[in-house]
């Protein structure tokens, strides 16, 4: 009877998708290969293929461009360089520091100079060999430490403080101090940068981008062209991958495709190759690390300093930003009483260096753990007690270095709950017999937590709009700004879009991503894709919600029964409309949408959403940056060969607090797929350049994310319960970048075996822990 | 001759002529045939984005029969699948029995979220169909080998083994079920031995691809063509062609002479016809040579073994070539036919500088012959490589030991990635007979080794990581044995 009734009230109060597995929004399509990416889109029979000719130095000048061969070359349809941009030749999302095509400076190799279109790949292929570009080159910089040296940076330098760092160090009975070199990453999206541009009447656009952020193509595109905003639509129906790597980067093939399109009145398609994509984009940024600690003999950390410096490449993109965010998370999940934290962005002649999953976090995370896992190993305890030792707490120790107050904290519980789960003590404890006994590997174990502030740290991207479309057979179609990256957003929205209107799944579709029907939105990025995009569309269906309750209120009242229209008792479930007053009346959503249309009331609406109470002021570094944090940990098992270096991840248990799962397995997607390309930055994955800062490892042969066999042998994922977040819709929590921080326990774990040789070094392990660094480490240490 | 290829694509014949022929079949598919499902990623066989089925027919089986194993269609050429079926991702789901029904593999990818970004999916949906073609309950760990030739940079694998293993508890119809063999054997009959050559005109230039069907055709044609590019599996060529390194008028491709493709364990040695694939050889040393089993099971990927060749990687002649080290211990002998007649080399006297060998234009390597160890010699081979699966080693070894007590009796060390071509180390070897095996004559020998290489720094590892390697894997040989003696 309780049952019975208490399943009624959850029919009544709907929600019946929000909190499945359903499958992807896509999943059919992708499996069956149906699902339609840029260049599967069908050639029009004008259409042009697109390419460019690059900068043949790191750095230099151009001394001459011919591409008077090019342009006579059979089926060669035009040749542009920047003279045929125009005056607005400048981009950058935040700094305007970009060229689109250099016009004089060469900023690093195979920086776009020449745009070649031409009627077949064949004869563009052959066309890009007639190009020469003649350069007078200069001293390039290649490292964070040149640049340091000859004091070529983007951007002031930042600082967070508090207290009286220096001091508490000193004061302190243990001192530590070293630096630490963090290695840059290759997004490796499948689907590389792509762009298809159609001329239209007025001088307008349709660009289709496989792009994060359309407003940025169409603002670009405008910009850079000459045209207004409302000339140019972007449109992105989905992304083969993109990891950060297309929140800025998309924007220089769209130029080109929409240049093109704009000179000659015809298609144009840019599609780079793998090699081109790895070789001209920008990386997660490469760091270096200056850190003093000061701590107690019980393992306290009473004072620290870091010093950061990122390499930013050539421009500045997004760099500033996410240095911001490595300033934000340099503490991780400890309270430090006295704090000083500076960064530095570099500039050097690489591509310039963009968002990746993390965004600056992971650097920052990375920096904080390896500092504890020295602390424990001078101190001789175990690191997961010097982390619980230095962990924020509850009620007191709660305040960031910023300022913002941490609430929601359960670190604690997840870090103890975690290491009974995946039996870390036992573990631990047979370690060091586990080492004796085996003459050809090392075994090590760690845990690390992650602390992940959520909401863009620029506050006006904290903003998303959301069109509703309610059509008369009661089904609907939802736009966002947000892109689909195969993070499952569109899938999220289409449940909490199901829901608010109590009708099936299907009922409701996502519609490809587009400016015309959603202006000025942000980038699908921060994690706050659901967030922000999710809630502007719930806003958009209870405006058209409370239009229809009105309505039905009227429809569904009973005067002769004494109920007089009543919209706060209508209820929309199981795709009925119902007053809650007398449940077995009603009518269905689709009869109620017919109904409403013959009565003049409006079936569309925009929903809109901005983030409450979120600043950071950058000059002070103080703020309430954060809506909230996502939180979590990673136990990782090791063992390295002894002679060769070569690493196996024997087990690793997660356990993260995303609050409310919208999506239980997109979700999980999410924290799998996050750990495993955490790992691969931490391991395998290695940016090889040569002397002329030519890019080596530009293609899967020499660039190696984790395969499959990588997965650890054995893997356990969890999710904390968790529905404390009321700040968020349906209170979930952001999941697409706080699991790629666990992956740092790989290396972590990676450092804790080196522990066990019997030598008094210090195993210094730079990240990557690829290989031939552990074996680096072993030798040195043995010597 | 024929001037034209026989293919068949889902069950449906194409006739291939002229320029068609010469592209990689994943362009063929996306750009004549509209089946855009499939992906081109790397263009070089290391994502497997662009997976297909590739059918050959079954000429042992009594009734009609294609095989199907997964390939890589971005380095496979056109001209090279005359007969073939070639099954894409539509196909899997759009065929005549099932009417656009998913398959069991397509389902669970579903049920299990192994798609995220979707781009990889295809790939993979395909390679774990061609698993399930072999076998019907692939386990954990072999869904987990079987697809180290799919990259996916979403989902963490994670949900695409929990798919395989959904997979392995519901079968599917198999593909010879759904694309009846019958009517394309048909199609091919009388025909399927005919020598083709396509010519293209490009320009002022004749391109010319011929496809022989014997020994004798092929001698006969490199004979009169000295300057003939020849493909077996094409997994080096087919990248070379993409990235516009390898440019040739006049082509020869072998993987229509059955002569070559022999395999056998004969007394106690292999032979193996030079276009033998990994995958066959991979599937006859499994319980034989565990060793050289585990080299071969991480040679590039399923899809790159399922066409790669032993003689591909002998005439590849690279310095980091995973089967040399075996190849040089073992002394294995190379069989080398010409319009003249046939000549036996001993692999160790084969190479003569980087990429340089001894053979005469107009010669083709043959037959490989391998002498196996005995069972009471030690045998370790060694593949170090910055990831594990689908990876091109930054070093390799190969020794073999003969102990007489604790005295070394015989030996013989072959080292790759440390110079030019991979290399026997004679004072090494020399140093080591006759003294006592402990862990001090292995180190003293590492140091010797050191002196008999010359390593490189490049994209896969540095000079002072291969001379470390060099020293260590002496010293991990001496763990290896001793920690195996002593479960024994």
């Amino acid at each position: 009877m309780n049952t019975d009734s208490s399943k009624t009230a959850e029919r009544i109060l709907g929600g019946t998708a929000v909190g499945k597995s359903i499958p992807h929004d896509s999943a059919v399509g992708h499996v069956t290969g149906a699902a339609s990416y840029i260049d599967d889109l069908p050639c029009r029979v004008d259409e042009l293929f697109v390419g460019f000719v690059g900068s043949p130095v790191a750095n230099g000048t151009i001394k001459s461009i011919d591409i008077s061969k090019a342009i006579d070359a059979q089926g060669v349809a035009c040749v542009l360089t920047s003279k045929d941009v125009g005056p607005h030749n400048i981009f950058g999302p935040l700094f305007c520091d970009e060229p689109f095509l250099a016009d004089k400076e060469l900023l690093y190799v195979g920086q776009p100079v020449v745009v070649i279109a031409a009627e077949t790949e064949q004869a563009l292929a052959e066309a890009r060999n007639l190009v020469t570009i003649e350069a007078e080159p200069e001293n390039p910089i290649f490292s964070i430490d040149d640049a340091i040296a000859s004091e070529h940076f983007i951007g002031p330098t930042r600082r967070i403080k508090r207290g009286h760092p220096i001091k508490a160090i000193a004061g302190a009975t243990h001192q530590l101090s070293g630096e630490f070199r963090i290695a840059g990453q290759e997004h490796f999206y499948l689907e590389s940068q792509a762009a298809v541009a159609f001329p239209g009447e007025q001088n307008q656009l349709v660009v289709h981008s496989s792009t994060q952020n359309t407003t940025e193509i169409q603002t670009m595109v405008a910009e850079v062209l000459g045209l207004s905003m409302h000339q140019v639509v972007c449109i992105c129906k989905r992304m083969g991958g993109a990891f950060g790597g297309k929140e800025t980067q998309a924007v220089i093939p769209a130029l080109m495709a929409s240049l093109v399109a704009q000179r000659t009145g015809r298609a144009a398609r840019i599609v780079y190759d793998k090699d081109t994509d790895m070789c001209v984009t920008g990386k997660r940024h490469p760091y270096r690390c200056n850190w003093h600690v000061g701590f107690e003999s019980d393992g306290t950390i009473v004072g620290l300093k870091v010093d950061f410096f990122s390499d930013g490449g050539s421009a500045a993109d997004l760099s500033t930003s996410v240095m911001e965010r490595t300033l934000l998370h340099a503490e991780n999940a400890y309270y430090i009483e006295d704090i000083e934290i500076n960064g530095r962005v570099c500039r050097t002649n690489f591509p310039p260096n963009t968002a990746f999953r993390g965004f600056g976090g992971p650097q920052a995370i990375a920096s904080m753990e390896n500092i504890i896992e020295r602390v424990a190993e001078k101190l001789k305890i175990d690191s997961l007690d010097l982390r619980l030792i230095n962990v924020y707490g509850d009620t007191d120790r709660n305040v960031t270095p910023y300022g913002q107050l941490y609430t929601g904290n359960h670190l604690t519980e997840i870090m103890t709950t975690l290491a009974e789960t995946s039996n870390y003590r036992d573990r631990i404890a047979g370690l060091d017999q586990k080492n004796k006994n085996d003459s050809l590997r090392l075994h090590g174990i760690t845990m690390t937590p992650v602390k992940f502030g959520i909401s863009f740290t620029t506050k006006f991207l904290n903003q998303a709009n959301a069109l509703i479309n309610v059509y008369t057979d009661g089904t609907v179609q939802v736009s966002t700004g947000g892109t689909e990256m195969g993070q499952g957003l569109n899938t999220k929205i289409r449940q909490l879009v199901a829901d608010e209107f109590g009708i099936p799944f299907p009922s409701v579709i996502v519609m490809p991503t587009s400016t015309e029907k959603n202006n000025n939105t942000s980038p699908t990025a921060a994690s706050a894709g659901t967030d922000l995009n999710g809630a502007a569309a719930v806003d958009g269906c209870r405006i058209i919600k409370s239009r229809l309750a009105n309505f039905a209120a009227e429809l569904l009242a009973s005067p002769k029964d004494g109920l007089i229209p009543s919209p706060e008792h209508i209820a929309f479930t199981d795709g009925m409309v119902r007053d809650r007053r007398q449940p077995n009346a009603g009518m269905t959503f689709a009869e109620l949408t017919r109904k409403a249309r013959m009565e003049r009331i409006d079936l569309g609406a925009r929903g809109f959403y901005k983030t409450p109470g979120v600043d950071f002021n950058r000059e002070t570094g103080r703020g309430n940056p954060f809506l909230y944090y996502t939180q979590g940990a990673a136990v990782a098992e090791v063992s390295i060969d002894r002679f060769t270096g070569e690493l196996s991840v024997e087990r690793v248990d997660l356990l993260m607090d995303i609050g409310k799962s919208i999506n239980p397995k997109v979700d999980m997607g999410q924290i799998t797929g996050g750990f495993i390309q955490g790992m691969g930055w931490v391991t395998a994955e290695s940016l090889v350049y040569d002397d002329g800062g030519r890019l080596l490892t530009h293609s899967p042969t020499t660039y190696k994310i984790p395969a499959i066999t990588d997965l650890p042998i054995d893997f356990r994922c969890a999710m904390f319960p968790n529905d404390d977040n009321l700040h968020c819709v349906r209170r979930s929590k952001a999941v697409g970048e706080p699991p790629l921080m666990l992956g740092i326990a790989v290396w972590a774990a990676v450092k804790n075996a080196l522990t066990y040789l019997p030598s008094e070094k210090d195993p210094n392990l730079k990240l990557p822990a690829t290989g031939e660094e552990i074996l680096r480490c072993l030798t040195e240490m043995e010597c | 001759m024929r001037d034209h290829i026989l293919l068949f694509v889902n069950g449906r014949q194409h006739r291939v002529s002229g320029a068609d022929a010469f592209i990689p079949l994943s362009n063929f598919l996306r750009e004549r045939l509209a089946l855009c499902g499939t992906k081109i990623v790397c263009s070089e066989g290391d994502c497997g984005s662009c997976s297909v089925l590739c059918g050959i027919a079954d000429a042992a089986s009594a009734k009609p029969t294609f095989k199907y194993a997964a390939i890589d269609s971005c380095i496979r050429f056109v001209y090279q699948l005359d007969g073939c079926n070639i099954v894409t991702v539509e196909g899997i789901a759009d065929n005549e029995k099932s009417s656009g029904q998913l398959n069991s593999v397509q389902r669970a990818m579903i049920d299990c979220h192994g798609s995220q970004c979707g781009f990889c999916t295809p790939g993979f949906v395909v390679a774990m169909t061609g698993m399930l073609e072999n076998d019907d309950q692939p386990s954990e760990r072999q869904w987990r080998r079987g697809l180290t030739g799919n990259l996916c940079r979403c989902t963490g694998y994670t949900p695409i083994v929990k798919a395989g293993l959904q997979c392995s508890q519901n079968r599917s119809p198999k593909i010879n079920e759904c694309f009846p063999p019958a009517p394309m054997v048909a199609a091919m009959s009388g025909i399927s031995d005919d020598e083709i050559r396509i010519e293209h005109v490009v320009g002022e230039a004749t391109q010319t691809i011929y496809c022989p069907t014997s020994l004798e055709q092929a001698t006969n044609f490199l004979a009169d063509n000295p300057s003939a590019k020849i493909v077996a599996g094409a997994t080096d060529v087919g990248v070379q062609f993409n990235k516009g390194f390898c440019h040739s008028e006049i082509w020869m491709d072998l993987n229509r002479v059955s002569a070559l493709k022999h395999l056998k364990l004969a007394g106690n040695a292999i032979v193996a016809g030079a276009c033998a694939t990994w995958t066959d050889i991979e599937n006859l040393v499994e319980k034989r040579l565990p060793q050289f089993y585990e080299i071969v099971s991480v040679f590039g990927s399923p899809q790159i073994r399922n066409v790669g060749t032993i003689g591909g990687n002998i005439i590849n002649a690279s310095p980091i070539a995973d089967s040399l080290p075996f190849l040089f211990v073992t002394g294995a002998e190379l069989q080398i036919v010409g319009k003249s007649g046939t000549r036996k080399v001993n692999i160790n006297d084969f190479y003569q500088g980087y990429k340089t060998f001894d053979m005469q234009p107009a010669e083709l390597l043959a037959q490989v012959k391998i002498p196996l160890p005995s069972n009471d010699e030690e045998l370790r081979l060694y593949k170090i490589s910055r990831r594990k699966d689908l990876d091109i080693s930054s070093f390799t070894a190969a020794i073999r030991m003969k102990l007489d007590g604790e005295a070394i009796e015989s030996c013989a060390i072959a080292y790759g990635a440390v110079g030019p071509v991979v290399l026997r180390l004679p004072e090494t070897e020399s140093f080591l007979i006759g003294r006592t095996f402990d862990l001090n004559t292995m180190e003293q020998a590492g140091y010797i080794a050191v002196k008999e290489i010359a390593p490189i720094t490049d994209v896969r590892g540095g000079d002072e990581y291969r001379l470390q390697l060099a020293r260590n894997v002496l010293k991990k040989f001496f763990h290896e044995v001793r920690a195996a003696g002593a479960l024994a």
